[in-house]
């Protein structure tokens, strides 16, 4: 069987934590979830830097990351894993209130792997957090471990 | 010299010699090989001749055995001296006597051997039978050296045949000479006219025919083209004299009207000055000459500045530079050049400087190749506009004061369009990065409160009065309601901030792809009679259009929904000056009075229980169509039906 894999989400508002969440328990997807709080906190995670020196339980499977975050922004530290080949393999879903062309067009030239507006209601953003955790956590076959550093 | 170049009287006189030489040396062979045959037989006759005299009187001395008489007999050839050896046989064929007797017997014949002579090299022998009544006694060798004799007679037939060559060649040359005359003579005489001709250019000459032979047709045929040509320069004189007149009639034509066009440029009513580029005159109007108290031939090819210098008293004047200033941007641009109004002080006949105020305009005389080939100067005399004109203190540079005053505005007044330009700009800037707010962090807190009404609901609504689960619904609808209002808002504001990406679109082809959509999605399940008139092909922005017929359509489809059966046409108006499209529909119509509200933000005329929507569609549609150059409007019975309408201009002038 399957080993339950990690998902990291990287947001800054408290709410919106609490939300994903709470949408992510909603479907018993018991999968390990790590919080980063800013991009600069999620870079330090993946390059096992700063307070998480020392880290060696490996890359999580999918990155939920947030556009709109004080210190590093959401498309900075996309551009920063996409460039470097230790993480460019990674997959990454925007996960964002952002439905503006420049920030889309932004996400995807970056080479993000799926962009998802955050909705409104919150029924369609229980589905919408619940399909991105199934199909990325559980469906999806993370690349290998080699080709991540 | 080749022979080819040699004059024809030579060529005829050095034919005829060769032919005549030639023949001459031909006749000669012959006649030589004809005497030479001759001189053989003749030579074997006489030799036989000698052989039987020889012959007859040897009988004896051959009858009677005596050797001494036939060596005496031998002996007496001595008196032919080419006849070098001679012997008598016996009748057995055996030597019997020789000569001359010192000749060794060997170097006879050993023995008689045939009969007759023959010729062998230089030399005639042979044998001749000596008979006595028939009998045969014996046989004599006779041998003669023809070698001298041949030399002889060949010396003297090559005296006579040169003698004789000599003789014919100089009486030919001298005939030739006499006879060459008859051909040469009219060639030579042809070939001296046309020379004539070529050299005096005289076309009636005519060469003399001397005869009625090939030179003679020839000579014919010259005079003949000669005719022509006389024919041809005649004619050819008489149109260049019809063509002088012609030129000299164009010329004369030429120089009136231009005398007409400088009259008329000289009577202009205005003060006009042509220069050349290196601001020398060409001309002036006769006002101009009028008003700066001057004539023509004073200043014609001058320089402009040396004409009229500044007036000595004033050192300040700043009129001639600011004019040289001028004249020198017109040379460099190539374009008109308006000064303000100068003063110039004008130099009367009498020396007197009178004050005068100009306002000069400078303009370029292009070429073919678009350089500058006279630059006209015209000149407006506001003297007495400037005069009459209440001037503080009376001064005179209060008019130049004002104008810089006025410059002065015109240019802060640019100045202050440019800051708003400016302020206009970091104003969209700012509404740009407003819209992005608004759709990020608007939207944040409306989807919190979403979210923690619907986990307040999941975790704890059971504990809720009926009531309290009531209201936590309407916090959700609120919550959901300003979501869409926002998208709606985004959505607008994009619609008026977005570039416009204008090309040929096919509104036929909107309006089926609409409908079809449309048919897919809510009017599934719905009875639609759909009316698709004939739509044009305009210059415009394809999803912005679509926009259009999506919100009219949908609109329709949306407000006839409590009909029966609804009836909604798409169609068109063929205006002169532009396209006029509608959409009807027989749904519930609106009042005419708001007629005017429909089309604004988050504008309705019913309930949201009634139609949903935020009242965002009909704005979109406005502001597209505004865009376009068009308008909108719209016309209705209430309770029978609605008519959408805009407009795009046939020949649109797009603002974006």
């Amino acid at each position: 069987m399957k080993s339950l894999r990690r998902i990291m989400l990287v947001e800054d508002n408290l709410n919106d934590i609490d939300l994903t969440l709470a949408a992510l328990e909603e479907h018993h997807l018991a999968n390990e979830i790590v919080v980063a709080r800013d991009g600069a906190e999620a870079l330090d995670y993946l390059y096992s830097r700063g307070k998480f020196a020392g880290r060696d339980d490996g890359p999580p499977a999918v990155i939920l990351l947030d556009i709109k975050m004080p210190k590093v922004g959401g498309l900075e530290v996309l551009r920063q894993m996409k460039s470097d080949p230790a993480l460019s393999a990674l997959p990454v879903v925007m996960l964002t209130s952002s439905r503006e062309e420049p920030d889309l067009a932004a996400s995807y030239s970056l080479g993000a792997n799926a962009y998802v507006v955050k909705p409104v209601d919150f029924q369609q953003f229980v589905d919408a957090v619940r399909q991105i955790g199934v199909f990325w956590a559980v469906v999806n076959e993370p690349p290998p471990r080699n080709a991540i550093k | 010299m080749p022979l080819r170049d040699l004059p024809i009287r030579r060529k005829l006189i050095l034919l005829l010699l060769l032919t005549s030489a030639v023949v001459m040396l031909l006749m000669r062979v012959t006649f030589f090989t004809y005497e030479y045959l001759t001189f053989r037989r003749e030579t074997i006759r006489q030799l036989s001749t000698l052989g039987e005299v020889i012959a007859a009187n040897s009988t004896a001395a051959l009858a009677f055995d005596n050797q001494d008489d036939a060596r005496e007999i031998l002996t007496a050839l001595k008196a032919n001296r080419h006849l070098v050896a001679a012997a008598l046989y016996d009748g057995s064929g055996k030597f019997f006597a020789g000569y001359p007797a010192a000749r060794p017997v060997t170097a006879f014949p050993a023995a008689p051997d045939g009969e007759g002579f023959h010729f062998e090299q230089s030399y005639l022998s042979g044998f001749q039978p000596v008979t006595q009544r028939e009998r045969r006694l014996g046989t004599l060798y006779l041998q003669l050296d023809t070698g001298v004799v041949m030399r002889e007679w060949l010396w003297g037939s090559l005296q006579i045949a040169l003698g004789l060559m000599a003789v014919i060649v100089g009486v030919a040359y001298l005939l030739s000479r006499a006879l060459q005359k008859q051909v040469s003579q009219p060639i030579l005489a042809l070939a001296e006219t046309a020379r004539a001709i070529s050299e005096r250019k005289n076309y009636s000459v005519r060469a003399t025919k001397l005869g009625d032979d090939e030179i003679g047709r020839l000579t014919d045929a010259f005079n003949q083209m000669l005719d022509e040509i006389q024919a041809l320069n005649r004619d050819l004189e008489r149109r260049v004299v019809e063509r002088t007149a012609q030129l000299e009639a164009a010329n004369k034509e030429l120089n009136r009207s231009r005398a007409v066009f400088e009259s008329i440029f000289e009577s202009l009513p205005g003060l006009f000055l042509v220069l050349k580029p290196d601001l020398t005159i060409v001309t002036a109007s006769d006002a101009y000459l009028k008003a700066t108290m001057t004539t023509r031939e004073k200043m014609v090819g001058q320089n402009m500045f040396e004409v009229f210098p500044d007036n000595p008293a004033e050192p300040d004047a700043t009129g001639s530079s600011n004019l040289r200033a001028s004249l020198e941007r017109v040379l460099a641009t190539g374009a008109t050049d308006n000064m303000a109004i100068q003063k110039y002080d004008v130099r009367r006949p009498d020396g007197v400087y009178e004050e005068r105020y100009w306002s000069p305009v400078n303009s370029p005389l292009l070429g073919v190749d678009r350089r500058v080939e006279y630059l006209i100067h015209r000149v407006e005399d506001v003297t007495d506009f400037v005069r009459q004109k209440p001037v503080q203190n009376g001064d005179p540079d209060a008019m130049r004061i004002k104008l810089e005053q006025m410059e002065a505005e015109i240019f802060q007044s640019s100045q202050k369009v440019q800051a708003s330009n400016q302020q206009l700009r970091s104003a969209n800037a700012e509404l740009e990065a407003f819209s992005y707010s608004v759709s990020h962090d608007l939207r944040a807190p409306l989807r919190h409160i979403d979210g923690f009404a619907g986990l307040l609901g999941k975790s704890d609504g059971k504990q809720l009065s009926e009531r309290g689960r009531g209201y936590l619904a309407h916090i959700s609808d609120s919550a959901r309601q300003m979501g869409t209002l926002i998208d709606d808002l985004l959505v607008f504001s994009r619609m008026g901030r977005s570039e416009m990406n204008l090309g040929p679109v096919d509104l036929r082809q909107l309006a089926d792809e609409t409908v079809q959509t449309i048919k897919r999605q809510e009017a599934a399940e719905r009875k639609i009679k759909w009316e698709l008139g004939a739509l044009p092909v305009v210059h415009g922005d394809r999803p912005m259009l679509r926009q259009v017929f999506v919100n009219l359509i949908a609109n329709a489809v949306k407000y006839s929904r409590p009909r029966e059966e609804a009836d909604i046409e798409v169609g068109l108006f063929d205006e002169p000056e532009e396209w006029v499209i509608f959409v009807r529909d027989n749904g519930v119509g609106f009042e005419m009075q708001y007629a005017q509200k429909l089309f604004g933000v988050f504008q309705r005329l019913h309930r949201a229980e009634e139609f949903e929507g935020t009242g965002i569609g009909l704005a979109n549609v406005r502001r597209i169509i505004t865009r376009h150059g068009g308008r909108t409007w719209a016309e209705s019975v209430v309770g029978s039906g609605a008519t959408f309408y805009f407009s795009l201009p046939k020949n649109p002038g797009i603002k974006t």
